[in-house]
């Protein structure tokens, strides 16, 4: 990565139109430029795409035990990325220490940079609050809160006092629309989302994190608990949210991760065995453990 | 374990020598017939039809029953014993629920009449001349006493709650978790006297004066205004009853807490809400309704608290508590501390009495049981909260 040195001291807020210029006159070793070009196709930009997230050299931990080792890896702007592996390999640690959900963890210690914008998320002088809204997250379950379905949607936007209290309706009904669910829930925004099916509670959980307007959505096996349609609601909203917004999925589905990233990540073993474009990795792997894995070999 | 042991010929045999692990879920379901193990052995000594696999069978009938007999008889008990005590206090204040009529709510004068004169008899009743009894300071004392008990513990208790399940490391909340529990178990009496000796004092000193010396001179505030006495009274028994109360609502809601689905909560720290947001948008409101019934719990505590009551309290029969400080009693610590006396009275009234405020008491704590039961199916099926999860 020939990337401005991670010792470098930067600016604390990062301008991120400035770090965007700076990411795009260096060359990122890690992306091919076969990647790049699936890119331009993917999100039809004609410049490169600079790594909005980024891990460098990091190795994360917790206690003794040493969960990635000197992991590498760069996820584009406005692309959707696919983080794979076998159970345990580490993928939904390295998700979330991008938004530092590990920092509560007993024991966690982490060595070399996670960077958002070019920038440590955990530098001092970062806004923990702020850095969760522009990374939002969706879990493997659908975690509704305890309260209405209107609520659900605008619980972040109170909490970041995003809007005042008389357009927080208005703002529910737009991120409901937006996640296709207005329809199902628009007579009923009063009641419990616990009523709701699987599917109808992950894609509330969306529209909730969708309406802080985050710029990075991380999402650790967001369908792996529905049924195929709610699965396909799910990657179609996705789609559709690119190139806005830069998306990191954990799958364990390596059809979804074929049918929906433009790049992919392998992880085995807490390290970062290969990564790319989608279609080279699954085509022409390069490293012998993605072709058992890939082949169904391990994992 | 099941599917090794049930292969084979031998299905049976073997799964009752060494299939220890499926018994218990076998145990009861021996007489319902759909045993695997147990019911190949019982078909095929069947099909011998001989006198032994009948007398077997009759056998394993009745044991199959006595369970359930016993059962069905320990579940009784609860209620057998409500509706024995029920009805005997009934019986037994009858005459004085008679006597006093309904000015028995209104009254403040507890007269037991002269001992030494002749017994008269009014409305059919027997009783000493002069006799009045009023419940109203008592019943007023009771409902004052526990609800400072409950604006205090309530909060208290959450907090408490909240610190142990959210904040603290796991030793520091075992810790404290063991001081709740020996909290609670501390027998009242010595409440009292820590009560009476210490805590009644000090409020008397240092709390009671900024109370009263600061508190407008408005019609409903002027409840926290008056002379702030020597500690014995309402404001102290109230304090007292929140201490016992506390634990209660704290391990309770601890508990609560620990139920709350993780996945939730990381959902709302995941959305950049702090600890204490998300703990108001999550755990909160998962725990609401359960919090709603253990502060019935307490309150049913506080309501029926007897002997620190009884040492803090001053025991001032006849006087409605109307400001903070005055010293007063409750219902339970008036029982505790005239039955001696009611003894005396030849015809029996006293007793009688102290039996009809007996149920009255019973009867409030019943009516605020019911209230809160409303209240949190109201809570819980009013707003979003899930039902049935929770609590």
């Amino acid at each position: 990565m020939t990337n401005t040195s991670p010792d470098a001291p930067l600016p604390v807020s990062v301008n991120s139109n400035e770090a965007l210029h700076v990411m795009n006159q260096n060359l990122n070793v890690n992306m091919s430029t076969t990647a790049q070009a699936t890119v331009e196709v993917q999100t039809g930009q004609t410049e490169p795409s600079a790594p909005v997230l980024a891990a460098r050299n990091a190795s994360v931990g917790f206690g003794g035990k040493t969960v990635l080792t000197g992991v590498g890896v760069d996820f584009a702007k406005g692309t959707i990325t696919a983080v794979i592996g076998p159970t345990g390999c580490g993928k939904s640690t390295l998700l979330r220490s991008f938004n530092r959900m590990n920092d509560k963890t007993s024991g966690y210690w982490r060595t070399g940079s996670i960077e958002l914008d070019g920038s440590d998320v955990s530098r001092k002088g970062v806004d923990l609050l702020d850095l969760r809204r522009r990374v939002g997250m969706v879990f493997q379950r659908p975690n509704p809160f305890p309260m209405s379905i209107r609520d659900n949607v605008v619980a972040g936007v109170r909490a970041h006092r995003m809007a005042p209290r008389r357009k927080l309706a208005a703002t529910a009904e737009h991120y409901l629309r937006q996640v296709g669910l207005w329809g199902a829930v628009s007579e009923r925004l009063g009641d419990s989302p616990f009523r709701l099916s699987g599917g109808q509670q992950q894609l509330l959980c969306l529209a909730r994190a969708l309406a802080v307007e985050p710029e990075v959505l991380l999402l650790d096996e967001p369908t792996s608990s529905l049924d195929p349609i709610a699965t396909e609601m799910v990657e179609d909203l996705l789609r559709k949210l690119i190139p806005a917004i830069t998306i990191v999925i954990v799958t364990h589905n390596l059809h979804q991760a074929r049918r929906l990233a433009g790049r992919t990540a392998f992880l085995y073993d807490g390290r970062l065995v290969e990564s790319g474009d989608t279609a080279e990795i699954f085509s022409s792997p390069r490293e012998p453990e993605t072709v058992s894995y890939i082949g169904g070999r391990i994992g | 374990m099941a599917a090794r042991v049930v292969s084979g010929g031998a299905a049976g045999r073997v799964w009752r020598v060494s299939g220890t692990a499926g018994r218990p879920r076998q145990g009861l379901a021996g007489t319902g017939g759909t045993g695997g193990g147990v019911m190949t052995v019982d078909r095929s000594a069947a099909l011998d039809g001989s006198g032994r696999s009948r007398v077997l069978a009759v056998i394993r009938k009745l044991a199959g029953r006595a369970p359930k007999t016993f059962l069905f008889g320990c579940a009784a008990v609860p209620l057998v014993a409500l509706a024995f005590v029920v009805v005997a206090l009934t019986v037994k204040a009858m005459p004085a629920i008679r006597y006093n009529g309904f000015g028995f709510f209104t009254r403040r004068a507890w007269n037991p009449g002269s001992t030494y004169a002749q017994l008269v008899t009014t409305h059919g009743v027997q009783h000493p001349v002069g006799a009045s009894y009023g419940a109203l300071p008592l019943i007023l004392g009771t409902l004052e006493s526990s609800a400072i008990a409950l604006v205090l513990a309530v909060p208290i208790g959450i907090a408490v709650a909240a610190v142990v399940v959210e904040m603290l490391p796991a030793r520091m909340s075992s810790a404290v978790g063991f001081c709740l529990e020996v909290l609670a178990g501390v027998p009242s009496v010595v409440y009292g006297l820590w009560g009476a000796y210490t805590l009644g004092p000090f409020l008397a000193r240092h709390v009671s004066p900024l109370i009263a010396n600061h508190i407008p001179d408005v019609p409903v505030l002027r409840f926290f205004k008056g002379p702030v006495g020597a500690g014995e009274g309402l404001l102290s028994s109230g304090v007292v009853l929140a201490i016992m109360v506390v634990p209660i609502i704290a391990a309770t809601t601890r508990d609560l807490l620990r139920q709350v689905p993780r996945d939730s909560v990381y959902g709302a720290t995941a959305l950049g809400m702090t600890g204490s947001e998300a703990f108001h948008a999550v755990s909160f409101r998962w725990v609401r309704s359960g919090i709603v019934g253990v502060s019935m719990l307490g309150l049913g505590r506080a309501l029926g608290e007897t002997m620190a009551i009884a040492m803090v309290s001053g025991a001032e029969l006849g006087v409605n508590p109307h400001n903070l400080y005055l010293t007063m009693t409750t219902i339970a610590a008036t029982i505790v501390s005239q039955l001696d006396s009611a003894f005396t009275d030849a015809s029996g009234l006293a007793v009688r009495t102290l039996g009809e405020a007996a149920l009255v008491l019973a009867a409030i704590t019943l009516l605020l049981n019911v209230a809160a039961r409303l209240m949190v199916r109201r809570v819980s099926a009013g707003t979003a909260l899930p039902v049935g999860r929770g609590i």
